[in-house]
């Protein structure tokens, strides 16, 4: 493999990883404050949808970015209003909301471009690289000459864990996460905090499925989130719960994802489902606490208040 | 208990959002002569090779006048649902659109004698279970004579979603023209995994392209809109490089990129297979629908034909006589098995 192949490898791992990146951050703050939200998919989905459809309608990618945005708090809204208003279960509203926002981004599809589909020409959220920094040899292109989404991400990681690691309302989220009660005994509004952190999760969601169309793929299509809500989850738990971690686990899927397009390339000839496999393996390593310890929100996916 | 009932209720409201249960539309007449359904496992949207299915089935209720419906399945334990939800409320004929129905529609056509089950691409059949083959092997084999004759590097590629016989049939087609054309031609396989992800397809396209191939065949349907992009962006740095469409004429889907493509006439091939039904001809062997039958073409994008040297049209055009002559053996994966029962 020559020096070309890795920073074409780093970069695609970067195009894949930042979708991952902003749907496992949003969904880690969602995770800290107890509750899990198994319908991140449907607001990636929406997001995409929204995405594409606010990127035609105004004529820009960036408003296309706050139409996914948008997207993806909506379908939150609905899971937030389920799991948190109404206290139902969060791993089953999780799965319907995420059923509803595949069905019904296909229905709007197909009923705004017709049942057979087509490519849509958006505009698209092209690469910005930044003066200097792209230049960096290895990392520099990989890393700043891509979307301004990716940047967004970069941006998060450390903010976010400022946010809940420094901050007054990240203990109150935090401890929402772990003991609702005492929280609530603090005099901390449990379930404005709870979704509160559901609908940011879902517009980070939302604005991953609007990278999806606008930044890579340059079209809606259906299914197009293709299960990275889920795998956002299973990045949150190698992340630890910790937005600068969760970013780098992020970006180690998005380098397996794309390992297996460059060994397919070069012609390797290995099952592709094995470098696929790799990060899952190395997420249940670190459930299981052989890559030190972990622990997930105490509180987390339990309804609250506890109802007799 | 309130809880509970209201826990349910809202499920009950979200599951309707979800499904939004089976679209049916009748052709309009008050006695419809039989009606017909379509499974799909992935979205009608797809430019090709499920929106070809869509516009058979409304073949069938415009020229036939069948009541028709159809529904999306997305998992193994959705085919014997929706195979149960149709042979039990007394569907004549069911069009699984996909190799990976097989098995499902073998324990349906047990179940439900009455009903006949059409297999796209499958590999098994019964009485009353009929794959349906679609020689695209055919279509595949001038489209690798295209690629190899166009490519101005010397490497081609070829982009998949799930490696399954169909898929594969297509693809060894496909090199065989290539090396009709160019002996020495590289061909770069990559396969998705998925037949959705539109941003893997893409990558796994930007990989073939950064290896040298110019122009690049697919087979993962919706996710093929991702191939078309990747294709445009080395064009948009200054680069030649083309696509090829599969399985539905895909040229108006990219216009600027896609030379041409290995269609499959669907529509023609639902309404050939209805009404053989009807004449009491369909079940207990599978249908072959070929280039001889019209229903495997290989079309140029006439937006872009005047890039194509004559000498290249004149020799697939040659190839394709031959193979409709039966002359020319295209090869071919078999995966049809033995009659059940």
């Amino acid at each position: 493999m020559s020096e070309a192949d890795l920073v074409l490898f780093l970069e695609a791992s970067v195009r894949l990883g930042v979708p991952l990146a902003l749907a496992a951050m949003g969904e880690a703050i969602t995770e800290r404050s107890g509750v899990i939200n198994i319908g991140l998919e449907g607001s990636l989905i929406a997001g995409a949808l929204g995405g594409a459809l606010a990127a035609l309608a105004f004529g820009s990618a960036e408003a296309g970015v706050l139409g996914g945005a948008a997207a993806g708090v909506l379908a939150a809204l609905v899971f937030a209003a389920f799991a948190v208003g109404l206290g139902t279960d969060q791993i089953i509203t999780g799965t319907a909301v995420t059923l509803g926002g595949l069905g019904f981004t296909g229905a709007v599809y197909q009923a705004r471009f017709g049942a057979t589909g087509t490519a849509l020409t958006l505009p698209t959220l092209a690469p910005l690289p930044i003066p200097g920094l792209a230049d960096i040899p290895w990392l520099g292109s990989a890393l700043f000459a891509q979307a301004p989404t990716a940047y967004l991400a970069y941006l998060l990681a450390p903010a976010l864990w400022y946010f809940l690691f420094r901050t007054e309302w990240g203990l109150e989220l935090r401890a929402v996460g772990e003991n609702p009660d005492a929280a609530q005994a603090a005099g901390v509004r449990v379930r404005r905090v709870r979704v509160l952190a559901t609908l940011f999760g879902g517009a980070l969601a939302g604005i991953a499925g609007a990278h999806l169309a606008l930044a890579h793929a340059g079209t809606f299509a259906e299914n197009m989130s293709a299960g990275r809500g889920f795998i956002a989850i299973a990045v949150v738990a190698l992340g630890r719960w910790n937005p600068p971690l969760v970013l780098l686990a992020a970006l180690l899927f998005g380098a397996a994802s794309a390992l297996q397009f460059l060994l397919q390339a070069v012609g390797v000839d290995l099952p592709y489902q094995l470098f696929l496999a790799f990060p899952y393996l190395l997420t249940l390593a670190a459930l299981a606490g052989w890559l030190g310890r972990t622990r997930a929100p105490a509180a987390l996916a339990l309804p609250w208040p506890r109802r007799g | 208990m309130r809880r509970q009932f209201r826990q349910s209720l809202s499920m009950c409201v979200l599951a309707l959002v979800a499904c939004g249960g089976a679209e049916s539309d009748s052709g309009g007449e008050a006695e419809a002569p039989f009606r017909a359904a379509l499974l799909t496992a992935g979205p009608v949207s797809d430019a090709g090779w499920y929106a070809g299915a869509y516009e058979g089935l409304m073949l069938l209720r415009d020229s036939l006048g069948a009541e028709v419906s159809r529904q999306q399945t997305r998992t193994p334990a959705e085919f014997d649902e929706a195979f149960l939800s149709y042979g039990s409320s007394g569907y004549d004929l069911i069009f699984a659109h996909g190799f990976e129905y097989q098995d499902a529609a073998i324990r349906a056509g047990e179940r439900f004698p009455a009903t006949t089950i059409v297999v796209s691409g499958g590999g098994r059949f019964a009485a009353n279970v009929v794959p349906l083959i679609f020689e695209l092997e055919e279509a595949s084999y001038l489209a690798g004579m295209l690629a190899a004759g166009m490519s101005e590097s010397g490497t081609i590629g070829m982009v998949g979603g799930v490696e399954i016989p169909p898929v594969e049939g297509t693809f060894r087609a496909f090199e065989a023209g290539a090396r009709a054309v160019d002996p020495d031609v590289d061909i770069l396989e990559s396969f998705t995994g998925t037949w959705d992800d539109v941003a893997a397809a893409k990558e796994a396209a930007g990989a073939q392209l950064a290896r040298g191939a110019d122009v690049i065949i697919h087979n993962v349907d919706a996710a093929s809109f991702g191939v078309f992009q990747a294709v445009r962006e080395a064009v948009a740095t200054g680069r030649t490089a083309w696509a090829l469409g599969m399985n539905r004429d895909q040229n108006d889907v990219a216009p600027d990129v896609i030379l041409g493509s290995a269609v499959i006439r669907i529509p023609e091939a639902f309404l050939e297979t209805a009404l053989a039904w009807q004449a009491g001809e369909l079940g207990g062997r599978p249908i072959y629908a070929g280039a001889s039958e019209g229903v495997i073409d290989f079309v140029l994008n006439p937006a872009l034909a005047s890039r194509v040297p004559a000498e290249l049209v004149a020799a697939i055009d040659t190839a394709r006589g031959r193979i409709r002559a039966g002359e020319l053996t295209v090869p071919r994966v078999e995966f049809v098995e033995p009659e059940v029962r």
